[in-house]
């Protein structure tokens, strides 16, 4: 056997042994990332629905009845409680017990039945934008629904034939026909963990032999850099794979994340990926003393990573220098990669340009991790 | 035949400071070599240098026959080292660890059993050889620490402070393994700053303040640096006296310990019974004093006293 590859497997035997060995470690790789994708998936949730809203009905008609209990139908808003007048519901709002309150004048059965612009006020409160937005298109929606209705209605009376709206909307929902979050989120969140759990693993696993000696030890052998980094790095790829296997098949399971694409691809971008994540780990630990350095080094890196991938929050919603910063982010390639063939069954043809991406970013990383190993050593 | 190690005027500073200055020296074939030093001497930055861990600013330095600036890499292959920390994987067996160090330098199937095999018997280690290493007392993981080092049957072994914060009986042992290493041909290079293991060597260099102040054999240093009689007194009112002592025609070297005191003497100049006389004349009654011969802390102090004095 050729003395190097002699060499590369005593370095991955020995990280393995001492991997297996570790029960804090072992279940950072394999039960903590699970939980939290089970965990986030439910929290991370943007969908708005059962917003809280008050009513004040100071017509006490029919019609307002009517009207309310229709725009409350929905699962979008909610009917927390009928108040006696726009001090109480503006109170409500004040206080976090409502978000929207919907105000029906005295006389509104009599305009609306009038045709004469009656109108209903709604106070949104602005202070969450999403949920306030959907909140407000909801009472927008109604109201041209109910103007159309009545338009209808009257022309009918009158023995009309109702006239046609000029222009109608037939939206279909592409992907993710029913917008669920979970299924947006899922693999942002799986591709998080993984990051978080491969970094800071690798970072506090080559400090802590700083710390112990063992490095010098290992540095005065004939052993050089580059095959203790690969020994160092096939184990965790290994095991990312898995992990990422398991959290793929949580998300299928439990937040109904399709599977569309071929597995293949993302096995190989995850490969790509984990070697980005483990380099960045190396090279934190190159420039760390100890493992509390390495660990808040890893955080140091791993927050930014996260907040500027588009797991968080769409990147087309960042001012344009913040945006261009995400290209030299390997979470944004991977996250784009797992959405496109888990949820759009894109291939290669559509991913190549972020799978060379993730390759170039590994490569890279493992290079000037090794590199740098070699300066601090020397 | 060629010295194992050979230096040239060797140099390291970092900074402003000179951690190693000008050294110069040769340990030959099968020499166990003792470098002596008290912390922050330069002892472990010249080991670093000669083991390639570290680029000497100035000089050069030849070991197992390869620049170690130039040829670090087949330095390394050639020879073993251990650091006072005992640098083995604590969460490991004792077994995994000799496995793991004997493959970094290449060897693998039966060529690996038969030197792990050879070394457990030779270190003693059968018994423990599936114990998770970090659980071993510290003796035990000296020795285990030596067995890794010495694995793939170096030339030449660097040993930097092996036996400190070791107990006495287990660095006596330890010092029969290293006798036995040498006795095979090996060349063993080791810093101490315990005295008396120091006698082990066949030759020794004194280091102070970066530089090699002093090489010859244990019995050469004394002669040359701590001539004379070692005469160690007690009793009372000592201190007053003592010091009237220093400076006396004849004394070469005063030094407190304990409640006592060891007076280095020129027997030519100043025969005991003329000290003891002395000693009584100032009320130091009873008196006690031993003769004994100087040992290599006598020779240490005189020379780490001298350089703070400034001489050369």
């Amino acid at each position: 056997m050729h003395p190097l590859v002699v060499q590369y497997r005593a370095v991955v035997v020995k990280e393995v042994r001492q991997t297996a060995r570790d029960r804090r470690v072992m279940a950072l790789i394999t039960l903590a990332p699970l939980v939290q994708l089970f965990m986030l998936g439910f929290a991370v949730n943007f969908d708005v629905r059962h917003v809280p809203t008050v009513v004040v009905d100071r017509d006490k008609t029919a019609e307002s009845r009517d009207y309310a209990r229709s725009q409350l139908a929905g699962d979008t808003l909610d009917l927390k409680a009928e108040v006696s007048d726009e001090l109480a519901a503006e109170e409500a709002l004040e206080r976090g017990e409502a978000s929207v309150a919907l105000i029906f004048p005295r006389d509104f059965q009599k305009d609306l039945l009038r045709g004469h612009g009656a109108q209903v006020q709604a106070l949104v409160d602005g202070s969450d934008p999403t949920r306030s937005s959907v909140a407000a298109n909801a009472v927008a929606q109604y109201a041209v629904l109910k103007a159309m209705q009545l338009a209808r209605a009257q022309a009918q009376a009158q023995g009309e034939t109702p006239p046609r709206s000029p222009v109608e909307l037939v939206p279909r929902v592409l992907y993710n026909p029913e917008l669920s979050t979970s299924v947006y989120v899922v693999p942002g969140i799986a591709a998080m963990l993984l990051l978080i759990v491969t970094t800071v693993i690798m970072a506090m696993g080559l400090s802590r032999e700083r710390e112990t000696g063992t490095l010098e030890q290992l540095q005065v052998t004939p052993l050089r850099p580059g095959i203790l980094m690969a020994g160092k790095v096939t184990p965790f790829l290994l095991i990312g794979l898995v992990d990422v296997g398991l959290a793929l098949s949580v998300g299928a399971w439990v937040f109904k994340v399709p599977l569309r694409g071929s597995l293949t691809l993302v096995a190989v971008a995850t490969l790509f990926y984990l070697l980005s994540t483990l380099g960045v780990g190396l090279l934190i630990a190159t420039v760390s003393r100890t493992q509390q350095q390495a660990f808040v080094g890893g955080f140091l890196f791993v927050l930014p990573a996260v907040l500027l991938s588009g797991v968080m929050s769409p990147i087309r919603a960042m001012p344009g220098w913040l945006a261009w910063l995400t290209y030299l982010n390997p979470v944004r390639y991977y996250v784009e990669v797992l959405r496109g063939v888990l949820l759009k069954e894109a291939g290669l043809p559509d991913l190549w340009r972020q799978v060379l991406a993730l390759a170039v970013f590994g490569a890279l990383m493992m290079a000037v991790a090794s590199r740098r190993f070699h300066k601090t050593s020397a | 035949m060629t010295p194992a190690i050979e230096v040239h005027h060797l140099t390291r500073r970092f900074g402003d400071f000179t951690a190693v200055d000008d050294v110069s020296f040769e340990v030959g074939a099968g020499e166990i070599f003792g470098y002596l030093g008290a912390n922050g001497a330069g002892k472990s930055t010249t080991i670093r240098m000669l083991c390639g861990l570290l680029k000497p600013t100035g000089g050069s330095a030849r070991v197992a026959g390869f620049d170690v600036d130039k040829e670090p890499e087949r330095v390394k292959a050639g020879i073993g080292y251990m650091s006072q920390k005992f640098s083995l994987y604590l969460d490991l067996s004792v077994r995994a660890n000799l496995e793991f160090f004997a493959s970094a330098y290449g060897a693998h199937g039966r060529e690996l059993e038969t030197r792990i095999g050879e070394m457990v018997e030779r270190m003693q280690l059968g018994a423990v050889q599936d114990e998770v290493t970090g659980a071993l007392p510290g003796g035990m993981q000296q020795r285990i620490a030596l067995a890794s080092a010495v694995l793939h049957r170096p030339r030449i072994v660097f040993l930097d402070e092996p036996t400190a914060g070791v107990d006495p009986v287990q660095r006596r042992s330890f010092w029969e393994l290293i006798r036995d290493l040498a006795s095979r041909g090996t060349t063993v290079f080791v810093t101490t700053h315990y005295m008396d293991e120091a006698e082990n060597c066949a030759r020794i260099g004194i280091m102070v303040d970066g530089k090699l102040v002093a090489l010859d054999t244990p019995e050469g240093l004394k002669r040359t640096h701590a001539p004379g009689r070692v005469l160690e007194v007690r009793g009372p009112r000592l201190a007053p006296a003592l010091d009237s002592l220093r400076g006396m025609a004849g004394v070469l070297d005063v030094s407190r310990f304990g409640s006592g005191a060891t007076v280095r003497v020129d027997p030519e100049r100043l025969p005991a019974e003329s000290l003891a006389e002395w000693l009584r004349a100032r009320g130091v009654d009873p008196l006690e004093m031993e003769d004994s011969a100087p040992t290599l802390d006598d020779v240490f102090l005189a020379l780490t006293a001298r350089a703070q004095r400034g001489e050369d």
